[in-house]
């Protein structure tokens, strides 16, 4: 009964199942799980704002109020991913059910979410300890990221655990903010940078990769040399200038960094055509006179994805450590925490603070880590030399 | 005896399970005697020949026993499994040589043939100086007849042909004068004019050494010009042993007796198709070129051209089967392509039924691909690995407008399925799941599903094994009745010409040389080389 069950799935359902099955991918993906969930979670796993109360028996949750479009939006994206897991469907139908939901989500969340403009973090706290309230639920990590309490103790600084009441696990910074609470919310900024950036530079290369391979000659000449002009500009000093003249934004960030690392995914899809397209399989959907559409992208593209996904996880590593360097360099977003920023914060101070140095350099060691070994399986699992050995 | 093997197992284990690739596989070759393993793919016979060398993987070896007895000449018998690795790397080379089917690959790309001889050499007599040493390699170079081998002694491995570089592995084994060599299907890569030479060149070593060999092969061809004894194998059993002339002629065994007799020399004759004079025929190439451009330097200019085929005349009437015989390079695979304009041809007429092909302009050609259809030699290349047989099957119908609904084309591929002998379940399965031979039934059924009249069969069964073939050729003659199919079969193997075809061309070097009758072409050749390409081949006496 397994064995016919095993004989019927696809060929991407095969792969994964061999990549997973490794250890080091298994602990890439269960930490990179993690991130995700801590990512989507993140306002009600670090807040300020309780997450429930009873004022004058009257219950409400404050913490909506606050709720960002961003928030809601990776909360719309988490749901429709629980709903289409257990659907049997093919991985891309999934994945472009899953673009488009998130498209007009985005659309619907940033026309309609209006969070509650004026913010005061204290307000409460301090009606808490007043009194007012019945009962009150706080998440986790009572601390928003920007709740800076610069006038608690001498300075901001504390480190981990070092006071009784109002415990910061990981210490705070030097205005005060909690640690943990920064790096919540941040690992979203690690999520979306790498998958963003990554996600822009497997589409241009793909499109620019396959035609030049499908069609080779002068397409593939002129496309090559458009390679070689890109991979010739250095993608940190680009983005240096572009931080300089337009300003501080994550979205250009990611963008820079997408436009940038297409060549490498283009090479590779276009050596995988030029093989391919020699194929007989290639060929014998010529001979069945298919129209070059589905030769491209339904019989050569899956075929020749392999290497490119492989590329892409690398690609996802790079980039956090791209937008990390940035923001270790002071160049990163203003306001908004990130691990990098946080690294940065650390030199910075005239004291060297280790809480606030292990914990995001940790967490970018650890993100970094995890692709590269999911990464490594997945070429291991795709390479057929090795995938019948153990 | 100069090699007693007994009762020898090599199991490995693979994914939980036991797979018994040798199993009590016992057989003695004597001093200066050639023994032939034969059997189909996976039947342990290379399994066997690494198991001699002690050459096995390490790491899913299960069970590796039984007793290799090798009394080399001067020493005392020693039993090769029984040996540290130190002292089994004295035989290896020294005592027993190897050659390998893919002479490419065995050769070191980086260094010249010399230089490789020679480390043997080295490596084995010690004792020589270097201009003895040197002088050996030479020698040996010599004694495998390699042309001019003052120059080639320096040539890289790139540098020489398929036959040549046989040669130098041959020269390589020989150099050592090893009491045995093993040959694992040395010449299964090789043309059949090459092999030939191959063949006497090793006949020829034998008899001035004494040394005794141990030759794996598929092709009771071969197996019956060269060797003295024949042990058949099936499923890593030895199930058979005898003298040459009697396994062929007489075999004993029943799965022998099914592998001699599915030989497609032993296959009833397929009847000769009557021709009617007055048809128009359904393909007809008047001076069909194909050239590819030779680029070079910074601005690619052409600086040459490759005449893969060159001025082309063929009619193929409908209903006919004719046969494309050619060695390797000669252009057959182009010409087949060309016809389908898979490979767009330089100049020259195809005409399909009295339509000019070679003037149809992109969407006119993809419209009318549904007429002429292609199988493919490799069964693993042929087929999409990520698509399910059904949309492999159902997806140019649905082009081609075939069927009215999903429904219809799935009941139309389940029909198809079943004219090539398959169950309707493979449908949803996934081609890897397929063996070699139902990957070709399938690739067959593709062909089929468009209903076209005019196929290509490009050498559609040198990769399955001899029984496979026959069932695959006995389903395609079948077929071809059935649907009244038009076929261009492109093959070297001339033993498939004589059972299939009606008419057989014969090209060379772009050209087609000779054509007529099959069996006229087979049996009263007229050029002089297809008279060569006749002798060459290895047939097993009738």
């Amino acid at each position: 009964m397994s064995r016919t069950a095993k004989k019927r799935q696809g060929y991407w359902r095969r792969i994964l199942g061999q990549t997973f099955v490794r250890w080091g991918a298994r602990l890439g993906l269960f930490w990179v799980a993690i991130l995700a969930l801590v990512g989507v979670f993140a306002p009600f796993l670090a807040s300020s704002f309780p997450l429930l109360l009873s004022h004058e028996g009257e219950v409400s949750s404050p913490v909506l109020n606050y709720l960002q479009p961003v928030d809601v939006l990776f909360l719309v994206g988490f749901i429709t991913l629980l709903l289409l897991s257990p659907w049997r469907i093919t991985l891309l139908r999934k994945f472009l059910i899953m673009i488009s939901v998130l498209a007009v989500a985005a659309l619907f969340a940033y026309l309609w979410v209006k969070p509650q403009q004026l913010v005061i973090y204290e307000q409460y706290r301090v009606a808490d300890a007043a009194g007012k309230y019945d009962w009150v639920v706080y998440a986790p990590i009572p601390y928003s990221p920007k709740d800076y309490q610069r006038d608690r103790g001498d300075t901001g600084l504390e480190a981990p655990l070092s006071q009784q009441s109002r415990a910061h696990w990981f210490g705070t910074e030097q205005n005060g903010a909690d640690v943990l609470s920064r790096m919540i919310h941040a690992s979203r900024i690690a999520l979306g940078i790498g998958f963003v950036a990554t996600g822009i530079a497997m589409l241009l290369g793909i499109v620019i990769g396959g035609l030049m391979g499908y069609f080779s000659g002068a397409v593939d000449i002129l496309g090559m040399r458009l390679v070689e002009i890109f991979e010739a500009v250095p993608t940190l000093f680009l983005l240096l200038t572009f931080v300089a003249f337009f300003g501080r934004s994550l979205y250009i960030m990611m963008v820079i960094i997408g436009i940038t690392s297409w060549p490498g995914y283009a090479r590779y899809v276009r050596a995988e055509f030029l093989r391919l397209r020699k194929q007989d399989f290639v060929q014998a959907v010529e001979a069945a006179g298919l129209p070059l559409p589905s030769i491209l992208f339904r019989h050569m593209l899956p075929n020749g994805m392999g290497p490119v996904l492989v590329a892409a996880s690398f690609g996802v590593a790079s980039a956090i450590l791209a937008e990390a360097t940035l923001s270790f360099l002071g160049l990163g977003l203003v306001d908004d925490p990130s691990w990098g920023e946080m690294l940065n914060q650390a030199v910075q101070s005239s004291r060297f603070n280790w809480w606030m140095a292990a914990f995001p350099g940790g967490a970018i060691f650890f993100t970094v880590f995890a692709y590269n070994l999911i990464g490594e399986s997945l070429r291991d699992a795709i390479d057929p030399y090795l995938s019948k050995s153990g | 005896m100069l090699l007693s093997v007994k009762k020898l197992h090599t199991w490995f284990q693979h994914q939980g399970r036991t797979i018994k690739a040798v199993d009590e596989v016992s057989f003695e070759i004597a001093r200066g005697e050639t023994f032939c393993l034969v059997g189909e793919s996976g039947s342990g016979k290379s399994i066997t020949a690494l198991s001699i060398m002690q050459l096995l993987p390490k790491s899913n070896l299960q069970r590796h026993a039984g007793e290799i007895l090798f009394h080399a000449q001067g020493e005392v018998p020693a039993d090769l499994a029984g040996l540290s690795e130190i002292e089994m790397q004295q035989v290896r080379g020294g005592r027993i040589a190897m050659i390998f089917q893919e002479p490419m690959s065995s050769l070191n790309p980086v260094f010249t043939i010399g230089e490789q001889i020679l480390e043997a050499v080295r490596l084995h007599f010690p004792e020589l100086s270097e201009g003895e040493a040197w002088q050996r390699v030479m020698e040996s170079l010599e004694a495998v007849q390699l042309p001019d081998p003052q120059t080639r002694v320096h040539s890289y491995p790139h540098q020489l042909s398929g036959g040549q570089r046989q040669r130098v592995m041959i020269a390589m084994a020989m150099a050592c004068e090893p009491d045995l060599l093993i040959a694992d299907e040395p010449t299964t890569a090789l043309d059949v004019t090459v092999q030939r030479e191959i063949l006497r060149l090793m006949k020829t070593l034998q008899q001035r050494t004494e040394m005794a060999i141990l030759f794996i092969t598929h092709d009771f061809g071969v197996v019956s010009r060269i060797a003295d004894r024949v042990g058949v194998m099936q499923r890593g059993k030895l199930v058979e042993t005898g003298v040459t002339e009697q396994i062929i002629h007489r075999p004993g065994h029943s799965y022998t007796q099914s592998l001699i007799s599915a030989l497609p020399e032993n296959l009833a004759r397929n009847q000769p198709h009557e021709q009617r004079g007055d048809q128009v025929p359904l393909i007809k190439l008047s001076q069909l070129e194909i050239h590819f451009p030779v680029r070079k330097g910074l601005l690619r200019r052409v600086v040459d051209q490759v005449r893969a085929v060159d001025g082309v005349d063929l009619e193929i009437p409908r209903g006919e089967i004719l046969a494309l015989v050619g060695e390797s390079g000669s252009g057959k695979t182009t010409l087949g392509r060309g016809i389908l304009r898979l490979t767009e041809p330089t100049a020259g007429r195809v005409a399909f039924d009295d339509t000019d092909i070679t003037e149809m302009n992109r969407s006119q050609l993809r419209r009318f691909r549904r007429h002429m259809q292609i199988i493919f030699q490799d069964p693993i290349s042929s087929l999409n690995p990520r698509l399910s047989i059904a949309a492999i099957l159902t997806e140019p119908m649905k082009v081609h407008g075939i069927g009215e609904n999903q429904e219809a084309r799935l009941a139309m591929a389940r029909d198809l399925l079943g004219q090539v002998q398959m169950e309707e379940d493979a449908l949803w399965r996934y081609p890897h799941e397929f063996s070699g031979g139902q990957r070709q039934r399938i690739g067959i059924a593709r062909a089929l599903s468009l209903a076209p009249s005019f196929i290509v069969c490009d050498e559609i069964t040198s990769a399955l094994d001899v029984s496979v073939q026959a069932e695959i050729l006995r389903m395609l003659l079948d077929l071809r009745a059935k649907h009244g199919l038009t076929l261009l079969f492109i093959t070297h193997n001339i033993g498939v010409v004589e059972y299939v075809s009606d008419r057989t061309a014969v090209m060379y070097q772009g050209r087609i040389v000779e054509q007529g009758k099959t069996e006229d072409i087979v049996n009263r050749p007229n050029n002089r080389y297809t008279q060569q390409l006749i002798a060459a081949v290895p047939r097993v006496p009738v």
